[in-house]
């Protein structure tokens, strides 16, 4: 067996515990959507999708393009207002009409493109739109000094002066900024939409530490991302939609690299997945 | 059977070492938060901080503002800069000496890197006491070293400190510490332990570890090497050649090994192979760049550099799986090399683990990557060096002061 590649390990792990089956430990997610719909006019964007994320674990959310992450991540995020289903946070029914419902849940997403201002320094992103005041002036010590700790709580050593601007900053550097600025606010819910997409290898393996980490420290990461070996380096749970269904969410220990490409792709494998490839069926959790 | 229970002074020994041990690990800590953890009253905590304070070990001061109400708790700190060990770390394509004080502070350090080729005993020696002795000469005349260890890429005979092998060095039968030691000339002896041993030490007290009692941590360097936390104790063996999972057999008649077998896992996953593999061997790059260099080229969508990485990530799943068996760790981290070839063929390594291991055993174990990185060789072998002190501080540290 000298030569296993990639293509072996379509099989199914071994039946010592069926795919899913996890430990009666599962507690209570910390956000829970159940039966979401969501149509732009006659488009049915998400078809009764249901998602979990849990505080201390990092939850993958995976799929093709279109398949409705981008959405789901709006959704969750009080950009789009759902049209049906159930939003829990913390086990209790919410409303979640704009970003500023869900910011103040404790849910915090960093997009794509960052959303940092080039022109402004680290601590000056990092509270945008939300500075600190000392009467009517600006507290900049206050903000200087929140900004540093959590750079140390996240053990960011790259940054060299929080007085930077954005402007002089890598990628990498951007993305942690990014990623610091969402968890500056004790936010329980991070979102990070691929956070690695336009890194080059070393400052990847920053990120995904950093990812990590934030679970590690307690809150629950929700982590959408094309790349497989991303996806299982720091995955807890992986979550595949399958053009606007949810096809499976799993626990990453559980499945196989082959396994979650087939429920991208055909939004199924084997005893996982959609009954029916096609939808029609109700996108099945793995029991 | 009848055994008179530890004499006071035996306590206040114990005691003495517990307490710096906290705060050699923890950092400085109020004396009101060391009475709750070391579940002892006030009053001994007082005396055995006297104790310590006296001897400079360390240095209580006032808290700059704790925002509570009352009386504060004094702040004990560990004497950085004064009580300090030389730690050495020798890897395949790297030496570092560095200066590492009470709290694990690296003082100063020096880096070099290593030409491979034959193991020059008195060469190697030579240049890391050359650096200690630069160190030593911007010491403070009251600072005192209590202890030195260094950390080497091969197998170490407990016993001795004998390097019995280190076929990646080409170090066989080397009486390394005996030889820094006397070319040290301190009048302390030099303790030696496998790089991928103290590395899981290392990760277990500072890195990513903590609190984890159950770990196995893995260091890639050139080879693969290991090491095993069971229940908070590190897995010696009988004669100290224990957690070399490097040389576990995942592949029988494959990959020739440079320790003379076939199809160790060292063999299947370790530099060599992956250079091979991506069809970069005899390069002019080696090493940590080298493997960097495949995975980015992955990357990048070169498909001979995936194909590298999905064998090694499929072997390196394999031997994982196996120790996960056996061992049900509870957490598994990935050091040194292993750290970039973990996170590029991360997909490889767990479906394997799906694959392979055993589901009550899988399901709560936790794949992380060194939290020390490079420097997780060399904290270890400082935390081997400050042993002595944390076990007797008062004891270790009057035999070292007579000197």
């Amino acid at each position: 067996m000298s030569e296993t590649t990639s293509t072996d390990l379509g099989v199914t792990p071994a039946g010592r515990g069926a795919p899913g089956s996890g430990p009666s430990d599962d507690a209570r997610p910390i956000l829970e959507l159940r039966g979401v719909n969501k149509s732009f006019g006659p488009v049915h964007v998400l078809h009764d999708v249901s998602f979990a994320a849990y505080a201390g674990e990092v939850t993958a959310l995976v799929g093709d393009n279109g398949a409705g992450k981008s959405t789901l991540v709006k959704c969750i995020g009080g950009i789009h207002p759902i049209d049906s289903g159930e939003y829990l946070f913390e086990g209790k029914p919410v409303n979640v009409h704009s970003p500023r419902d869900a910011a103040a849940l404790g849910i915090e997403i960093v997009y794509q493109d960052l959303a940092l201002c080039d022109n402004l320094d680290i601590v000056q992103n990092m509270f945008l739109g939300r500075e600190r005041k000392n009467g009517i002036v600006l507290d900049e010590d206050t903000m200087e000094q929140m900004a540093a700790k959590t750079l140390q709580g996240l053990s960011v050593r790259t940054v060299k002066s929080l007085r930077q601007p954005v402007s002089s900053l890598s990628g990498g550097q951007r993305q942690t900024v990014a990623i610091a600025k969402a968890v500056l606010w004790n936010s329980k819910v991070v979102i990070l939409d691929e956070p690695t997409a336009a890194l080059g290898v070393a400052q990847t393996a920053q990120v995904l530490e950093l990812v990590r980490r934030l679970a590690d420290q307690g809150l629950a990461v929700v982590l959408i991302s094309h790349n497989m070996n991303d996806v299982f380096a720091v995955s807890d749970r992986i979550a595949a939609l399958y053009l606007g269904r949810m096809a499976a969410q799993v626990k990453a220990s559980d499945v196989t690299h082959a396994q979650v490409v087939e429920l991208i792709t055909a939004g199924r494998s084997g005893d996982l997945g959609l009954t029916n490839g096609n939808g029609g069926a109700e996108g099945k959790e793995a029991p | 059977m009848m055994r008179a229970g530890p004499s006071q002074e035996e306590i206040r020994r114990h005691n003495l070492g517990v307490l710096l041990r906290h705060v050699h690990l923890g950092g400085p800590t109020s004396r009101a938060e060391l009475t709750s953890r070391m579940g002892v009253n006030r009053s001994t905590i007082m005396a055995l901080t006297a104790d310590l304070t006296a001897a400079g070990l360390v240095r209580e001061e006032l808290p700059k503002e704790t925002g509570r109400a009352g009386r504060p708790s004094l702040v004990v700190r560990p004497e950085s800069a004064r009580v300090y060990v030389f730690a050495f770390d020798v890897g395949v394509d790297r030496v570092v000496a560095a200066r590492v004080g009470l709290g694990g502070v690296i003082l100063d350090r020096r880096d070099a890197p290593r030409e491979r080729g034959p193991f020059d005993l008195e060469a190697l020696t030579a240049q890391l006491a050359g650096f200690a002795h630069q160190m030593l000469r911007d010491t403070a005349p009251d600072a005192v070293c209590v202890g030195a260890a260094a950390a080497i890429a091969g197998g170490v005979r407990a016993a001795d400190g004998m390097v019995k092998y280190g076929p990646n060095l080409g170090a066989f039968d080397v009486p390394f510490g005996e030889e820094l030691a006397r070319r040290l000339d301190i009048g302390l002896p030099v303790a030696v332990g496998n790089d991928a041993n103290l590395g899981a030490l290392a990760e277990h007290t500072r890195g990513v570890g903590v609190g984890c009692n159950d770990l196995i941590y893995l260091h890639g360097d050139v080879g693969i090497g290991g090491g095993v936390i069971v229940g908070g104790q590190l897995l010696s063996g009988h004669a100290g050649y224990g957690g070399e999972v490097g040389h576990m057999v995942v592949n029988p008649g494959g990959r020739l090994c440079g320790c003379g077998s076939r199809g160790c896992l060292e063999a299947e996953v370790g530099e060599r192979t992956v250079l091979e593999a991506a069809g970069r061997a005899g390069g002019d790059r080696v090493g940590r760049d080298a493997i960097r260099a495949v995975v980015e080229a992955a990357d990048r969508g070169d498909v001979a550099a995936q194909r590298a990485l999905q064998r090694v990530g499929d072997w390196l799943g394999v031997g994982v799986a196996n120790l996960i068996n056996i061992f049900n760790p509870e957490m598994v981290i990935f050091g040194g090399m292993l750290r970039d070839i973990f996170l590029g063929s991360a997909a490889q390594v767990r479906s394997r683990i799906a694959i392979s291991a055993l589901a009550a055993s899988r399901e709560g174990v936790r794949l992380r990557t060194s939290a020390l990185g490079d420097d997780a060789t060399l904290t270890g072998a400082a935390e081997l060096a400050f042993a002595g002190v944390l076990a007797d501080p008062l004891e270790a540290l009057a035999r070292v002061t007579s000197n």
